[in-house]
């Protein structure tokens, strides 16, 4: 269980840490604007290929780079609702946030629409966070520490989803004791 | 030239799925002999290299994906393995990453990390940046 989990960011280290080649690249179409590319995806020339890693059939991570922009898409373990519910609350925390983290992208990736009809599993199927990583951030901060930043992210947010809901069931334990003692 | 470019990728993809046939009976057959590393090395060469037809591809990842597999001693394969296989091999590790299984998942994760130490981080930007043959 451990071993899969070593063996899960070691890939995922591995794979940033070749796909984190970016450079400054000013826009094709229009003058004087400097834009990343992966989230736009105009010209096919300036993306590599996506890839996802999946750990098994609940988490995943989805890798897209282009010249200047790096997107890096995570699904997060969620065993029950109420895990469901906590990891939504601490995500959606933590991107309206996103300007304190500077990596982070305010929304996470959605998945692929073909089209404009909405599908019942796309809440499902999209993913729980998003980090969005242009040449700029790599010229200010280390390569390998942005690359540890996210490595650690991963393995922490699972520790701090598991405490949140052990203090859930503590707090609601005791609630109960308590309002059911006036009853006994 | 459109036209007759399709129409010959439609040919071909007949001889290349017969051809994957052929390949994948050849592995079943050295697997029983338990050969997989002469398994993996059987179907991890003559990959489509221009079609863009989905069929062939995943005809040949499913014969990849067995191959795969079979696989219980990750260094040994790669002491016999050789080096000009690590590319395309990377690039069918990454295609059953993103399928989710579990056990297939665990396979590929344990071969991907012994490949990056051998091959370093050049062969995976190298399955990353490759847009034209994908597998």
């Amino acid at each position: 269980m451990a071993n899969t989990l070593r063996l899960y960011l070691t890939c995922i280290r591995n794979t940033l840490e070749a796909a984190m080649c970016l450079q400054n690249f000013p826009c094709q179409e229009v003058e004087r604007h400097n834009k990343p590319e992966v989230e736009l995806k105009t010209s096919p020339e300036l993306l590599l290929n996506p890839v996802v890693i999946c750990r098994n059939e609940a988490e995943k991570c989805l890798i897209e780079t282009s010249i200047n922009s790096l997107r890096i898409s995570l699904k997060v373990k969620q065993a029950d609702e109420l895990e469901n519910i906590l990891t939504k609350k601490f995500l959606r925390f933590l991107s309206m946030r996103a300007e304190a983290f500077q990596v982070l992208r305010r929304k996470p990736v959605q998945c692929l629409r073909l089209s404009n009809v909405p599908l019942a599993c796309e809440k499902t199927l999209g993913y729980d966070i998003s980090f969005l990583i242009t040449n700029y951030h790599c010229e200010e901060m280390q390569k390998h520490k942005l690359i540890d930043f996210i490595v650690q992210f991963m393995e922490d947010i699972d520790k701090e989803i598991s405490e949140l809901k052990m203090s859930v069931n503590t707090r609601g334990r005791l609630v109960a004791t308590e309002f059911l003692k006036q009853f006994i | 030239m459109a036209g007759t470019d399709a129409f010959v990728e439609a040919d071909n993809a007949e001889a290349i799925i017969t051809r994957i046939e052929h390949k994948s009976r050849k592995i079943e057959s050295l697997l029983k002999q338990s050969k997989p590393v002469e398994a993996l090395k059987t179907a991890l060469e003559g990959s489509p290299p221009n079609t863009r037809d989905e069929r062939c591809k995943s005809a040949n990842w499913i014969v990849v994906h067995r191959a795969l597999m079979a696989i219980k001693d990750v260094d040994g394969m790669f002491s016999s393995l050789d080096p000009e296989y690590y590319d395309i091999l990377m690039k069918y590790l990454y295609r059953g990453l993103s399928t989710g299984d579990r056990p297939t998942c665990d396979q590929c994760l344990r071969i991907h990390e012994k490949l990056t130490e051998r091959a370093g981080l050049g062969c995976i930007l190298r399955s990353l940046a490759d847009t034209v043959n994908t597998v």
